[in-house]
């Protein structure tokens, strides 16, 4: 178990009436919760319940609407991450801020104001062992680059960094989503001995079993209010699933029955992605939409990458329509009709200096051009009739990309693979992340409409209630491995526990 | 930008939009124009011919540039080792014929460059490092088969390149029909569209199932196209080929494209802009000229244009973006 | 030799071997070692081609030549180290060698002042559009390269100015130490004085950081704006510096040595284990690619070879550099692997 919490104390850190909202969205509700020194506290929650936004004003990267937060009993300025570094809060995101170029000594001394101008090694050294010792790390040495290092390891130096710069308060967001379980416990043990040295502690992560294991207290947010706070002794997974998703969770409507003239499928067999996916076998039937439910992680974002043709490593077969699909190049799955909308329409999507026509029409410019010139009025038809499809309005066609919301981004993106007959297959990764609820409606029906045109739909995803909208089957993972498939007889807590915390299926 | 309210636009690719960017260089010209009516034999036509035949040269290799900076590759540092190149190629191949030894001098620049391209776009290289082994290799193999003597032509089959038709080289009008040229690539073909989404985003080019490594590569050659066509002037104008024929033809054709308004990052820019920055050099070089300015202050002056334009192009397109 | 004793040399010996198994596996210490060694080889032989022996003069010259070039490589070598390329300080370098002539005929060290002085400005100015403006560096550098040697060239209408100075000229090419000279001394002295800054102080720790991840760093805390500010400055001090001391023992400034001192700088560098990409590099490193290079043109010099043969082995060890650094490449190679394996069979681990 871990530390026992302080009782009778003042909290060292208290939160309260936190309160932010985007674009007239409420984003959080008047959150307020307490962490004592030396308490592990945990923050659950499904997706778009706040955990990400109340983890960002904590960290100096957002200022609330109102609300304050109180360290050590005086009102906290965090401006920037630096002001908030120097009050003493240190987040370890899942975007490392640790540089791979430099040995570990340097890491732990980046950014350290106290450090001297002129580096005393020995010394150095010699407090970066304790330090090091601390998190468990005793067996690297401070010369060491740290691109040798594993992600686990990485991470462990990051909480080092935090610890040695005299942090009253550690937030960790989601630090064991990649990591083994043995780079896991020793994350596990870090954390333990820096809430030993009476720190507060932050905890934010899906997976429950290891909520309940390492913290002392979980609070749970829903739809940006607190729901409850409670100590980690009193609950089980089930129950912190019920106060996580609220009443009765949704139950699977039965699947569709897929249209017997459609007869061509994307069939996947063993696939693999070293480190990442273990033995992978799907039969995805034209006409549906199979959901991959998993968490960042857990594989299935990389059976989509990996079909797709970004993993240079992925072994395996793939056919689409009785014809192979090349695993190793994107310009080869694509010629074999699977197009990819990715998780990150940013950097790995979306052309945002260029017009929407122009991302509209990215990849179908050969079926507008004859020998490699374009078609005179081609372009503008094609481009409204996307726009349609899309669900774009035909006047934003000539603006830039970037100029778009979020959601109008995506159905861009979407709608770029959508309307081609040389596209057999469709693949998305978090189809409506970032997305309101007007544009999440509008992505669905797209895909439902291209499933019923005949093309196999492969989407993953971690919001419950997509995955039991869409998905005709839905398969659950966890750790790069298949956990369960359902068509139909699932539930929203069955989803969540398989990809929580569930058993490894056989 | 904003949206226009009301019935479809135009279509989108050849709409003009005045911008910031646009405004301050239409300042520049401005300012020009009336430092030209104030100087002597400025807005005369033995003066425009001068300006236009002064840019043509670097103004031909430097559409090729084009391209390849819109398709993201930025710069190459081996173009005036490749020029001398082909022009000595050229020179020693008279007695083939005129079209015989342009075409060879063709090939051998496309080949030259397109393998340039071929390592950028299939490994990913970097640019800058490539072109310069490759300025290495090319260099050293010219003064290998020369034998760091100068190429003489035996027979002088060139001599129409050096006319000039209506009292304009003819390099002017192969400027200017390769302008037309590279702007029809570039708006209305397949592989032009992909150059900019190339260079735009090469991670969601690649990803969007987009032949990348062609692409590069068809840039490149198209480069290398150019900066053969400028060996064959330049040796013609010589009359003879050493290795150091190419000068300063590597920086001159950056900042030609550069002084046009075209991002370093990729993604944006056109052949036309590519010729104002080529005559816009020119004229600012002819009018300090005119009014008796020695080249190290013309060079000066090409130099502070570049950097405001750049500068203003930066500012621009990050304002542009949310 | 007791049964104790064998068990701990042989666990020492062990530990040595992982040292230096570690040492070799970074590029920026393999790529200058093995440069270095493959080109002092070849300079070992030169005997044998040229029919003469080696002397202590021709180490000189090499040392000259180190010293010639190798302030402005060190001035290029930090700022790719921070992971920007400043093309400028080739200009600064001819320009500082024309202001340092020019103002410098009386006092040779006014000279050098004023030229060090304008270095540190422009490089101030450089270092402030690319931090402050976030402008890439490439085109701005290249834009002031081009200013720079215009302004040179106007400052001596276009020829070669000469230095009357004489005393100062053969003070500083008088041979110190048999093989040293001032300007070698003090570019050695140079490179010592950035070794120790980039490797021992928390400056040094911010510029590497900065070059190696510029968002990582900038989440640390490290004020990557005056950093870049501070580099670009001392940048452009060292190569106006350089071509101070080239002017003064040339006796003359010229306007427009040409692309050549930037490529061999930049060749010194890759050479040197610097990467282009940034956040990789070591002065000594950097010094040991600046020795190959200053050996490879004593080889020119002494042999009489054809300078074809340097071009085209420059030419081949770029390559290679350039193919270690490919992602592409990289890629491809996986992408072999994998196939390979799947060919092996679907259930093969």
């Amino acid at each position: 178990m871990s530390a026992a919490a302080p009782d009778g104390q003042p909290p060292l850190v208290s939160v309260e009436g936190l309160t932010r909202s985007f674009g007239g969205v409420p984003a959080v509700r008047a959150v307020s919760f307490a962490v004592g020194a030396g308490e592990i506290h945990a923050l659950c929650g499904h997706n778009g319940a706040g955990k990400s936004t109340v983890v960002k004003m904590l960290s100096g990267q957002l200022a609330p609407d109102s609300g304050r937060v109180v360290i050590g009993g005086r009102p906290a300025e965090l401006g920037s991450r630096q002001a908030a570094q120097r009050l003493g809060v240190a987040l370890v995101d899942q975007e490392l801020s640790v540089v791979p170029a430099l040995t570990v000594l340097d890491n732990l001394l980046l950014g350290d104001v106290t450090a001297p101008l002129v580096s005393r090694r020995r010394a150095a050294a010699a407090r970066c062992r304790r330090v090091l010792s601390d998190v468990g790390l005793d067996r690297l040495r401070p010369e060491q680059p740290l691109a040798e290092l594993s992600i686990g390891e990485r991470q462990l130096v990051e909480i080092a960094r935090a610890l040695s710069q005299n942090a009253r308060l550690v937030i960790l967001d989601e630090p064991t989503a990649t990591l083994s379980d043995a780079e896991a416990g020793h994350v596990f043990a870090a954390i333990r001995r820096v809430a030993a040295r009476g720190c507060a502690v932050i905890y934010v992560s899906h997976r429950l079993a290891e909520v309940l294991e390492l913290c002392d207290t979980v609070t749970v947010l829903r739809d940006g209010r607190r729901i409850a706070t409670t100590p980690a002794s009193e609950l089980t997974v089930d129950g912190l699933i019920v106060q996580m998703l609220g009443e009765a969770p949704r139950r699977l409507t039965a699947g569709r029955e897929p249209d017997p003239r459609l007869t061509h499928a994307l069939r996947i067999e063993h696939l693999r992605v070293p480190g990442r996916l273990a033995d992978f076998t799907l039969t995805a039937p034209a006409g549906r939409i199979c959901a991959l439910a998993g968490q960042l992680g857990s594989g299935a974002s990389d059976v989509l990458r990996a079909l797709a043709g970004l993993h240079p490593q992925a072994t395996g077969r793939a056919e689409l329509r009785g014809r192979p699909v090349p695993l190793r190049t994107p310009a080869g799955a694509a010629r074999a009709g699977v197009a990819i909308a990715t998780n990150d329409r940013k950097s790995e999507g979306l052309f945002l200096g260029q017009s929407v026509a122009a991302n509209l029409l990215a990849t179908r410019l050969p079926a507008l051009a004859t020998a490699g010139v374009l078609r005179a009025r081609g372009e503008q038809r094609a481009a409204r009739s996307l726009a349609g499809l899309a669900g774009v309005p035909d006047r934003r066609l000539s603006d830039l990309v970037s100029t778009l919301s979020g959601g109008n981004q995506q159905k861009v993106f979407v709608g770029r693979c959508l309307g081609r007959d040389d596209v057999f297959a469709l693949l998305l990764d978090e189809p409506t992340r970032g997305v309101d609820i007007g544009g999440r409606a509008a992505i669905h029906q797209m895909l439902r409409s291209a499933a019923d045109a005949g093309l196999a739909v492969l989407f993953a995803s971690t919001e419950l209630e997509e995955l039991l909208e869409l998905g005709d089957v839905i398969v659950t993972m966890r750790e790069g491995r298949v956990i369960a498939r359902y068509e139909g007889g699932a539930d929203g807590a069955a989803l969540m526990r398989d990809m929580t915390h569930g058993d490894r299926a056989a | 930008m904003t949206a226009a309210e009301g019935p479809v636009p135009a279509e989108p690719a050849r709409r003009i939009q005045p911008d910031a960017l646009d405004i301050g260089i239409a300042a520049v010209v401005v300012a020009l124009v009336v430092a030209g009516a104030l100087t002597d034999r400025f807005f005369s036509l033995a003066n425009a011919r001068a300006i236009l035949a002064a840019a043509a040269s670097t103004g031909i290799t430097a559409i090729g540039a084009t391209l390849v900076m819109i398709a993201g590759s930025a710069v190459s540092l081996a173009v005036a080792q490749t020029a001398s190149v082909v022009a000595m190629v050229f020179l020693a191949t008279q007695q083939l014929g005129l079209a015989a030894a342009i075409l060879l001098g063709l090939l051998c620049g496309v080949a030259i460059t397109a393998l340039q391209g071929a390592v950028v776009g299939f490994w990913a290289a970097n640019p800058i490092v490539t072109t310069i082994a490759a300025g290495f290799a090319v260099g050293g193999i010219a003064t290998w088969i020369s034998g760091g003597t100068t190429v003489y032509p035996r027979v002088a089959a060139f001599d129409g390149l050096n006319s000039t038709p209506l009292g304009l080289p003819l390099a002017v009008y192969v400027l200017l029909a390769l302008t037309a040229l590279a702007q029809w690539v570039l708006r209305r073909t397949t592989v032009g569209k992909r150059l900019y989404l190339l260079g735009e985003n090469p991670a969601a080019a690649r990803a969007a199932g987009l032949p990348v490594a062609w692409v590069t590569v068809a840039a490149w050659a198209f480069f290398g196209a150019c900066i053969a066509l400028t060996g064959v002037f330049l040796a013609a104008f010589n009359t003879s080929a050493t290795a150091g024929l190419g000068g300063t033809l590597s920086l001159d054709a950056i900042a030609a494209v550069l002084a046009g308004g075209t991002a370093i990052g990729g993604g944006h820019g056109s052949a036309l802009r590519t010729l104002g920055g080529a005559v816009l050099i020119s004229v600012i070089s002819d009018l300090l000229l005119l009014r008796g300015f020695s080249t190290g202050i013309q060079l000066l002056a090409k130099g502070l244009l570049v950097l405001f334009v750049v500068i203003a192009v930066h500012v621009r397109s990050a304002r542009g973006r949310r | 030799m007791s049964a104790g004793q064998a068990p701990a040399g042989q666990a020492r010996r062990r530990a040595g071997l992982a040292a230096a198994g570690r040492l070799t596996s970074r590029p920026e210490i393999l790529v200058p070692a093995v440069s270095l060694l493959l080109v002092l080889a070849a300079f070992l032989c030169t005997p044998l081609v040229s029919g003469n022996g080696l002397t202590a003069f021709d180490l000189f010259n090499t040392l000259q030549g180190l010293a010639q070039l190798g302030l402005l490589a060190l001035g290029l070598g930090i700022t790719m180290i921070a992971g920007e390329f400043d093309l400028s300080v080739a200009g600064t370098y001819a320009a500082g060698g024309m202001i340092a002539v020019q103002a410098g005929q009386s006092s040779a060290v006014l000279g050098v002042l004023a030229a060090v002085g304008a270095g540190a400005a422009i490089g101030a100015a450089q270092g402030g559009l690319v931090a402050a403006v976030r402008i890439p560096s490439l085109p701005v550098t290249l834009a002031t390269y081009i200013a720079l040697l215009g302004l040179a060239s106007a400052m001596s209408g276009g020829l070669s100015v000469t230095y009357a100075n004489t005393a100062a000229t053969l003070a500083l090419d008088r041979p110190v130490a048999v093989i040293f000279s001032l300007p070698s001394l003090i570019t050695l002295a140079a490179f010592a004085i950035a070794a120790l800054v980039l490797g021992g102080t928390r400056l040094g720790r911010e510029v590497r950081a900065v070059g190696g991840d510029r968002r990582a760093s900038r989440v640390a805390g490290v004020r990557v704006e005056r950093t870049l500010v501070g580099l670009f400055t001392a940048s452009g001090a060292l190569a106006a510096l350089g071509g101070a001391l080239l002017s003064y023992s040339r006796a003359s400034a010229n306007p427009d040595p040409g692309l050549q001192p930037l490529i061999l700088a930049t060749v010194a560098c890759l050479v040197g284990g610097v990467s282009l990409a940034g956040g990789r590099g070591l002065p000594a490193g950097l010094l040991a690619g600046l020795l190959a290079v200053a050996l490879l043109g004593q080889i020119d010099a002494m042999t009489a070879l054809p300078d074809y043969y340097t071009e085209l082995l420059y030419a081949a060890l770029l390559l290679v550099i350039v193919a270690v650094d490919a992602p592409g490449l990289r890629r491809g190679l996986d992408r072999l692997r994998a196939g390979a394996a799947n060919r092996r069979g679907p259930l093969a681990r």
